[in-house]
């Protein structure tokens, strides 16, 4: 009698699932305010100014940096590509290990960028 | 008698890549599959701005000038929209996923911390308190 293999999926349900946290509670105030009232000129200039965004980030060991990586880009990232990938599925695109592996190995690479350059590793 | 194949073989109804179109409530599921194309938008603009902020100060400045152009501006009006409708579908499902509290009042606690994560952004950049 073999062992029943033992499924991946909880990994990846679980950072769908914290990404969409993330992108519910998170990304619309980031949004409106990076993404759309500064570029519209509606902040004071200076709010995303570059030293000021960078002592920002850099402040308590970088730890804001990591924070906003992490809730804003590396964790939605996984949600993102783990809709599309069943989403791919759904639209009878893509199925199969290949499909899977590119999405959630996308999701890894950027989120590595992302914390690369969020400024914790410095 | 045994049969050659050995394994039942149940009928498979072909599904057509158009399913979702025919009724209002896979239409509605796959609307709201759909909202992290937006999302993959502003990910990729926001990972943009890290590494133009590494790269130095006038990076930085094409990074904004970048935001600051309109399809950029309309895309990211369209991820506002999305990430509404994301948070609307997602926190009518954790009440039914973890009943603790009358559902209402669940949904209005996350909408509660959507508004709280806004306000403390808004106040952040200087334009409250």
């Amino acid at each position: 009698m073999s062992q029943p293999k033992r499924s991946d999926e909880p990994i990846w349900w679980a950072l769908f699932s914290a990404g969409g946290v993330c992108f519910a509670v998170i990304i619309p105030g980031l949004v409106l305010t990076i993404g759309l009232l500064y570029p519209l000129g509606l902040l004071p200039e200076p709010a995303l100014s570059y030293t000021r965004v960078q002592s920002l980030l850099h402040s308590w060991w970088g730890l804001p940096g990591l924070i906003l990586a992490g809730s804003a880009i590396c964790l939605p990232l996984f949600h993102a590509m783990h809709r599309v990938h069943h989403g791919l599925h759904d639209l009878k695109l893509a199925k199969g290990r290949l499909a899977k592996i590119l999405c959630y190995g996308l999701a890894s690479l950027l989120s590595a960028v992302a914390i690369f350059y969020s400024g914790i590793i410095a | 008698m045994q049969d050659s194949a050995g394994a039942r073989r149940p009928y498979l109804q072909p599904l057509s890549r158009s399913w979702w179109l025919k009724h209002s409530f896979f239409l509605r599921y796959m609307l709201r599959e759909a909202t992290v194309l937006p999302l993959l938008f502003f990910c990729g603009c926001l990972l943009a701005g890290l590494y133009s902020l590494a790269q130095g100060e006038s990076q930085y400045q094409s990074w904004l000038t970048f935001m600051a152009q309109p399809w950029v501006i309309a895309l990211n009006a369209l991820v506002l929209l999305a990430s509404l409708y994301h948070a609307k579908t997602f926190f009518e499902l954790f009440p039914r996923v973890m009943p603790l509290l009358p559902a209402p009042l669940m949904i209005a606690g996350q909408w509660l911390g959507t508004i709280a994560v806004a306000l403390l952004l808004l106040w952040l950049f200087g334009v409250i308190g």
